[in-house]
């Protein structure tokens, strides 16, 4: 049975997608078949993301509107066999799709004789019919923020919102683009401090990496690689399937990380 | 002609059981006389009423209620006729509107940016009020976690209202009309507060037109009025 999971954060520009794009990525590498749906119809950008943009012939809302069938609008991805995106709509906005098509389309993919492990659905900003779409099918919530309080209140009012929708205890914090300095320099909130307010299961925390910059503009997610996010969103992904995988000491230099990430790459 | 009308107190209420044999026209005039005589013994209660003896139709049964209103301050609730199925419907009733009366009195769980709590009675909260978050009460308002967001006790204007938290840092407390909001603390300054852990339970209440923050102590519990 293929678990659904969206991605969400309220506000925008905390990483949604770039954690969308790493997590798929992460899963299919972990031997997992994964589908990715970007329902930020409109605005999408998963697909850049992950370098699939010139792939795209058919999307959600053709799919939805009957145009063409779920298998032809999902694309494979150039890199991993076993992951595949369903791209969104560009030249439509968000009331082009409902919650119910949106549960048809995840009921179908569920479906599927294959059997995908994972629906990944990376959610867009805001609490409008947008996040109703890709919420309406989740099993499984990734809530991303910042640790700034603007990016915490809106996770906060959007936990809320996921309990409403019958998703309380199945929500998982990712605190994305925390800078160990700034902490210890009393400058940022740590890790605790945003999960006071929040209070979920932390799944991971990933460090503000200058590797997801390059990353995201080659169209390549660095999930895995020997950078200190790639090796955060690894375990993220090792998390999901299930495994106890300690935290990365988010403190440490770059040199003890190269030697730690040396021993994972030997098993 | 005395035993024509009789009140009896049930369970829940009074029971009025009326001779068969009578005329509604006679009735009425007995009955207003025997509620007149009792108005004192029963109040303001809250009644529910039953008949026995004599059927009344729903139209007969109104003008009864319109007697009783007209010279008791007897409310009554509702009417019900004196059999077993009902009886056990009632008390089914009864017990549910209790437990939804205890149920707002606490409410557990974190209330999050953009929650609304809002009651008619006092509330305790089992949980944290998060920033965004906001407690409205017409009574007491006590938190037994981290409040960071807005209450507004008293809300009917009652100025005695109070509010407790166990690690009070609101955004705003407003009690009856009388408003307060928090210190321009920056984010550093309250995760410095948090790190010393010395957190104390605190009460704010109005005194002298203005809304304070204190301590919860033995002294300032005493001065505490409960209506």
């Amino acid at each position: 049975m293929s678990e659904v999971i969206v991605v969400t954060s309220g506000k925008g520009g905390v990483g949604k997608t770039t954690t969308t794009a790493n997590i798929g990525t992460g899963l299919a590498k972990l031997g997992k078949k994964v589908v990715m749906i970007d329902t930020d119809t409109g605005l999408r950008n998963l697909d850049v993301v992950l370098g699939l943009e010139n792939r795209i012939v058919y999307n959600l809302v053709d799919v939805v509107e009957g145009n063409c069938r779920i298998k032809q609008a999902m694309i494979t991805d150039k890199r991993c066999p076993k992951l595949y995106l369903l791209p969104t709509a560009q030249t439509r906005d968000k009331s082009a799709i409902t919650p119910e098509q949106m549960i048809k389309v995840i009921d179908e993919i569920k479906a599927d004789p294959e059997e995908f492990d994972y629906i990944i659905l990376d959610c867009p900003a805001g609490i409008e019919q947008g996040f109703q779409n890709a919420i309406a099918g989740a099993d499984r919530a990734l809530v991303v923020t910042t640790p700034e309080v603007s990016a915490i209140r809106d996770a906060d009012r959007i936990v809320g919102l996921l309990d409403a929708h019958g998703l309380k205890d199945h929500e998982d914090l990712i605190v994305n683009r925390i800078r160990m300095d700034m902490v210890n320099r009393n400058e940022m909130m740590s890790i605790d401090d945003v999960n006071d307010i929040l209070q979920l299961n932390v799944i991971g925390a990933v460090p503000d990496d200058e590797s997801i910059v390059v990353a995201t503009n080659k169209g390549q997610p660095c999930v895995g690689d020997d950078s200190m996010a790639g090796q955060a969103y690894m375990n993220i992904c090792r998390r999901i399937i299930g495994e106890e995988v300690p935290f990365l000491d988010l403190n440490a230099k770059n040199g003890f990380f190269k030697k730690l990430s040396s021993l994972f790459g030997k098993k | 002609m005395d035993n024509a009308v009789i009140i009896k107190s049930s369970k829940h209420g009074i029971t009025l059981i009326l001779d068969e044999s009578m005329e509604f026209e006679e009735l009425k005039s007995l009955i207003k006389n025997k509620f007149e005589q009792s108005s004192k013994f029963f109040g303001e209660a809250d009644m529910v009423l039953a008949f026995e003896g004599k059927k009344l139709d729903v139209s007969m049964q109104q003008e009864v209620l319109e007697i009783i209103g007209s010279v008791t301050s007897i409310n009554v609730t509702c009417i019900v006729d004196e059999d077993e199925e009902l009886d056990a419907k009632f008390n089914a009733a009864k017990d549910k509107k209790n437990a939804s009366a205890a149920s707002e009195l606490f409410y557990k769980g974190t209330l999050r940016a953009g929650q609304i709590l809002e009651t008619e009675s006092s509330v305790i909260v089992l949980g944290d009020v998060n920033p965004g978050g906001k407690i409205v009460s017409k009574g007491n308002v006590v938190v037994l976690g981290n409040l960071r967001g807005t209450v507004y006790a008293g809300a009917g204007g009652n100025e005695n209202a109070f509010v407790v938290a166990l690690d009070m840092n609101p955004m705003q407390i407003k009690i009856a009309d009388t408003i307060a909001r928090s210190s321009d603390s920056t984010f550093v300054k309250v995760m410095k507060k948090k790190k010393d852990k010395d957190i104390q339970p605190k009460i704010a209440y109005i005194y002298d037109a203005n809304i304070y923050v204190e301590d919860l102590s033995q002294e300032v519990l005493e001065d505490i009025k409960i209506d």
